[in-house]
């Protein structure tokens, strides 16, 4: 009988419209949970095999040692597919010719992720494609002219005589380095034992390929980890790329994004179960005086609740699914090697929210309800709901341990808490005086607008809530427009129309005239030149540096870069360098070196500290006189060490330039590949195109979210205002039977709007612009500039949204004749 | 003659309320005795505290001080559920702004108590009931389609669904015009006179008052006067 009656009223108050608030305000925080997770996941999913396909391998570990036979019996045994892969560098001999080479020696299965593409000819698109068989060796095209042998000869590797198969025209896991680096070699695992290179002590990279289903690569790299020794490492998949970068901005962003509508959408459920609590007071007191028990009534509103929980929560999934769904087709779209990915997790979390804001903020309001007494049948209905502090407390603990729960940031998740308390604060103080301000102001003017002072005035003690409210949701709708501006322009600049594309290396200072001619014929537009000098650093004031980490040496000695350096020399500080500490170099520098931060922190550098370098077997020190912040990102020539002028200057040096070309004219590389047979085209356009194409993809994300925001601002601004329904409908009677006429009535309720629509909007720009600059500079280390547009645009957002909110609800209320309003309020 | 059975008792009842300088006593030293099928008046200007003493004597709130029986149950004594199933099971209810519940029919807000108290025929009796009070074409009207007068009978079918030993009236015709209210009074003891309920009325309108056999007088929440009055006076 009892879920017979629950069913009933349920569908009744539905259909009544009072339940629907609650029932949108939680569908959109789960609509926002499980979108902005899933999509996240999507992309990262996106990010993650792409990097996968220039690793070749959806995991790879790194090693100094021979390859495990045991480990990669373990990776099999748990349904991975392995592939092994060694590098070395090497002479290689054909006829009369050497040439140092970078050999890579990969097993069959090689590559695992992305594709091999090898070609039987001496240049890219020359002859057919081919795979890679033992016997053979594949070269960089620069290599035919270096060591001066077409396909079918032969050339010597250690005691082995190998054929020259062909070129490489993609090797997935290329170094992407604009240095390039000794000529690039490929060869079959197979043949390295015959070549009798690999003696004790050679330096050779081991390199073990894992692929397979993202558990048992987690479950694997869990199994084995803790056993690894000091020369077994995982390789970092790249985050230090454009790509990775701008991911995870726009991961932190989406995030704040959520946590932002989620908060929204949770205060609009909260203010919406108050009001539907406050006009149940009475009819559970009915219900009561008619013999229910408290249990009963719990059952009763309780059943309402979770009925719309559940009814939120799936359609929220189900919305929120639909939305992944559409977003990984787009993902696709733009990369066409992506797997799209499913995961529960964003629909539990979504649940879960859905769980905390109906248990935190909208169960209290329940719950007070069901202990209405028996005896409030007898009283008048209050108009206004008592601010209920336990409520308020719950409230401010479900925001924070939400805020908590998507940023696992604890001190992020608390400074933004303790910031929107103190804004509260800070709101109701700011209320306070320009209310104080505008009494006597009000005393001189029409009676309208005396009327929508004071009922400002009233309304504003009664329930700064309100004010609170609306000034969050505007701002929070101004934060996010602002931000997502902001980071695509960003984006956009950071790789900006007509940004090199093609980087030249080793180029040498004989060819740069034929370079210069060969740019002008063509109209390309060269860049700087950049000269380049390999060298190693072997000590730090004296004391000498390993060159590798090892487990047995437990020494204090410090570790080196473990490579050679591209160090260089330049008069000026190049412009995505900023300098930290110490000076730049002045025309009378002598011996002295630049470091880049993040390599001076590893390597226990400091300003004063002098370096020794080994540049082609030759002994050269420099002392560090600046420290500098080098923006990684950027698609530049980027420096570890840059010199004085004074040292290198005597060394023979590379050079490197760069120069945009138009994906059209994409036959010119061919040509100057012949004009310059040893310099090396290195082509970040896929790059670019990735970034730009996934900054594209997130920048509709972005979007989606912003609308979900205001849905959720809008939201909070319908239920405020028909928290007041009640009370404006009894002041609305008195007036009317007072005699006063729609126009006043009218006016008066606008202006109130307005100027409360005002102060919102003027408070939510001052927090905006406060938080604009905490954010752009702590969360996405942006530089700060001010927003002049916000300054106009926030309050004018404030006035027309709560006006035209408060007149689409209330109109209604005006427009029924004065004494069927009288009637309405008399019957409750 | 048959001895009347004693239906309601009050002992020396007393109500305080909190105030924000200590508490203020509402109502004082109240004691009162009630036969079954007796219809008794509580006569008192507005804030003598005659709603008070009829939310003590349904059980509805508690007695700062003294006793209260209803049916033989003593209510002061009993948790607030338990005056519950009393409520459900012997009490029936008519207030001054008819509390019909907005999102029911008019059938469904009769029905309502019988539902609550399991009973199995509850829509066929409050069809039966609306019948009586001149209502049943308007079953499937909502509260808001209704007039006040419509309203107020479809309240007083709603006191008497659940068969009621006791129904108490608080101001059942102070909202309604002097015509409608007539009417509504009307049927109120009509049904009453019926189903042989013990009617407890509180009101301020000293012709209403007259209507019953025995009337209290309040004032500032005491008994000034108890005017028993003769049985065929009641109309």
């Amino acid at each position: 009988m009892w879920a017979k009656i629950a069913w009933r009223l349920f569908w009744r108050e539905l259909g009544r419209g009072e339940l629907w608030v609650i029932a949108f305000a939680l569908f959109l925080a789960v609509i926002s949970v499980v979108s902005l997770t899933g999509i996240t996941e999507g992309v990262k999913a996106a990010l993650s095999q792409r990097s996968a396909q220039f690793n070749a391998a959806d995991k790879v570990l790194r090693s100094s040692q021979p390859f495990d036979n045991d480990l990669i019996a373990q990776a099999q045994q748990q349904g991975l597919v392995v592939a092994q892969q060694m590098q070395f560098d090497s002479m290689l001999f054909a006829a009369d010719t050497m040439q140092l080479a970078t050999i890579k020696a990969v097993s069959s299965s090689y590559p695992l992720r992305g594709q091999l593409l090898l070609e039987a000819a001496e240049y890219t698109g020359g002859g057919a494609q081919v795979a890679l068989s033992p016997g053979q060796v594949y070269f960089e095209a620069r290599l035919f002219d270096l060591l001066k042998v077409s396909v079918g000869d032969d050339i010597e590797l250690g005691m082995s005589r190998l054929k020259v198969g062909g070129v490489i025209v993609n090797e997935p896991d290329a170094p992407l380095s604009v240095f390039g680096g000794a000529p690039r070699v490929l060869m079959h695992l197979d043949d390295v034992a015959a070549t009798q290179i690999v003696q004790p002590g050679s330096r050779i990279g081991y390199r073990y390929l894992f692929a397979g289903d993202s558990l048992s690569l987690a479950q694997f790299e869990q199994d084995i980890t803790p056993g690894l020794t000091s020369h077994q490492r995982w390789q970092e998949m790249d985050r230090q790329s454009a790509i990775g970068s701008a991911i995870e901005r726009a991961e932190r962003f989406l995030l704040l994004a959520g946590l932002l509508g989620i908060i929204l959408a949770a205060c609009a459920a909260a203010v919406a179960a108050n009001r539907y609590s406050q006009r149940h007071t009475q009819a559970v007191a009915v219900i009561k005086a008619l013999g229910s028990t408290n249990a009963q009534i719990r059952l009763l509103y309780g059943s309402h609740l979770l009925l719309v929980v559940l009814f939120s929560m799936s359609i929220g999934m189900l919305a929120g699914q639909l939305a992944i769904t559409a977003a990984q087709w787009g993902i696709g779209l733009y990369l066409p090697d992506y797997r799209p990915v499913f995961s529960w997790r964003p629909l539990w979390l979504g649940g879960l929210t859905c769980i905390i804001c109906a248990a935190l903020f909208a169960a209290r309001p329940m719950w007070r309800l069901s202990q209405t007494p028996a005896i409030e049948v007898l009283k008048q209905p209050a108009a206004q709901g008592k601010l209920d502090k336990l409520q308020l407390l719950l409230g401010a603990g479900a925001i924070w341990a939400l805020m908590w729960l998507f940023s696992s940031e604890f001190v992020l998740s608390l400074g933004l808490f303790a910031l929107c308390a103190v804004f509260a604060g800070l709101l109701i103080g700011a209320a306070t005086i320009l209310l104080k301000i505008a009494k006597p102001v009000a005393a001189g003017q029409s009676s309208a607008r005396r009327l929508a002072l004071a009922n400002l005035r009233r309304r504003l003690w009664a329930n700064s809530f309100q004010l609170i409210t609306f000034s969050l949701a505007i701002f929070l709708a101004l934060l996010l427009y602002f931000l997502r501006a902001e980071l695509i322009e960003q984006w956009q600049r950071q790789i900006p129309q007509g940004a090199p594309n093609q980087f030249l290396v080793n180029i040498t200072a004989t060819q740069q005239s034929t370079l210069n001619n060969f740019a002008a014929e063509h109209q390309l537009t060269l860049g700087q030149y950049f000269p380049v000098v390999r060298g190693r650093l072997t000590s730090i004031n004296d004391e000498q540096l390993l060159q590798e980490a090892s487990k047995e040496d437990r020494s204090e000695q410090r570790v080196g870069v473990g490579r050679e350096l591209n160090l260089t020399w330049l008069a000026d500080l190049p412009d995505n360098n900023q300098l930290l500490s110490g000076a730049w170099f002045s025309k009378d520098s002598r011996s002295e070196v630049s470091v880049e931060q993040e390599l001076a922190e590893r390597l226990q550098v400091k300003l004063g500290d002098t370096l020794a370098f080994s540049i082609g077997g030759q002994a050269v020190s420099a002392t560090v006189s600046s420290i500098r912040k080098v923006d990684w990102n950027s698609l530049q020539p980027n420096f570890y060490m840059i010199l004085s002028a004074d040292i290198l200057a005597e060394f023979p040096a590379t050079y490197i330039n760069a120069f945009y070309l138009d994906s059209e004219r994409q036959l010119l590389l061919n040509q100057l590949a012949r004009l310059l047979p040893t310099v090396s085209v290195i082509s970040v356009d896929n790059i670019i195109k990735q970034v730009n194409d996934i900054i594209a993809q997130v920048s509709v994300a972005l979007s989606f979210i912003l609308l979900i925001i205001c849905c959720a601002a809008v939201l909070v601004l319908v239920a405020q205002v028909q928290a007041t329904l009640e009370q404006r409908e009894q002041e609305l009677a008195i007036l009317r039977t007072l005699g006063a006429r729609y126009p006043f009535l009218r006016n008066a309720m606008l202006l109130e709007f307005a100027l409360l629509g005002a102060m919102a909007g003027l408070f939510a720009t001052l927090l905006a612009e406060t938080m604009l600059l905490i954010v752009q500079q702590r969360v996405f280390e942006l530089p700060f500039a001010p927003h002049y547009t916000l300054w106009w645009l926030g309050p004018t957002l404030g006035v027309t949204l709560v006006t035209l909110m408060g007149w689409w609800q209330l109109r209604r209320l005006l427009q029924i004749p004065g004494a069927q309003l009288m009637r309405r309020v008399l019957q409750g | 003659m048959k001895t009347p059975e004693v239906h309601i008792k009050a002992v020396n009842l007393a109500k305080s309320v909190k105030v924000a300088d200590g508490s203020l006593t509402i109502l004082h030293d109240i004691s009162l005795t009630i036969n079954r099928g007796e219809t008794v008046a509580i006569v008192g200007a507005s804030g003598s505290g005659k709603s008070t003493l009829l939310s003590l004597l349904a059980g509805l709130d508690v007695p700062t001080t003294g006793q209260v029986m209803l049916g033989g149950q003593p209510l002061h004594q009993l948790s607030e559920d338990q005056r519950a199933a009393i409520r459900a099971s012997s009490v029936g209810f008519v207030f001054q702004s008819f509390l019909l519940l907005p999102s029911l029919t008019a059938l469904e807000n009769v029905s309502l108590p019988a539902e609550l108290a399991g009973i199995r025929d509850a829509r066929a009796r409050g069809l039966a009931l609306l019948q009586q009070v001149g209502l049943a074409e308007r079953a499937d009207f909502y509260p808001s389609q209704l007039s006040g007068g419509e309203q107020q009978r479809v309240a007083i079918a709603r006191a008497f669904i659940t068969g009621p030993a006791v129904l108490f009236a608080d101001e059942p015709s102070a909202n309604l015009d002097t015509t409608t209210g007539r009417k509504v009074e009307d049927l109120l003891f009509k049904l009453n006179a019926e189903q042989g309920t013990t009617l407890i009325l509180v009101t301020h309108n000293s012709e209403l008052a007259q209507r019953c056999q025995r009337q209290y007088r309040m004032h500032a929440g005491r008994f000034i006067s108890n005017e028993p009055k003769e049985l065929s006076d009641v109309g």
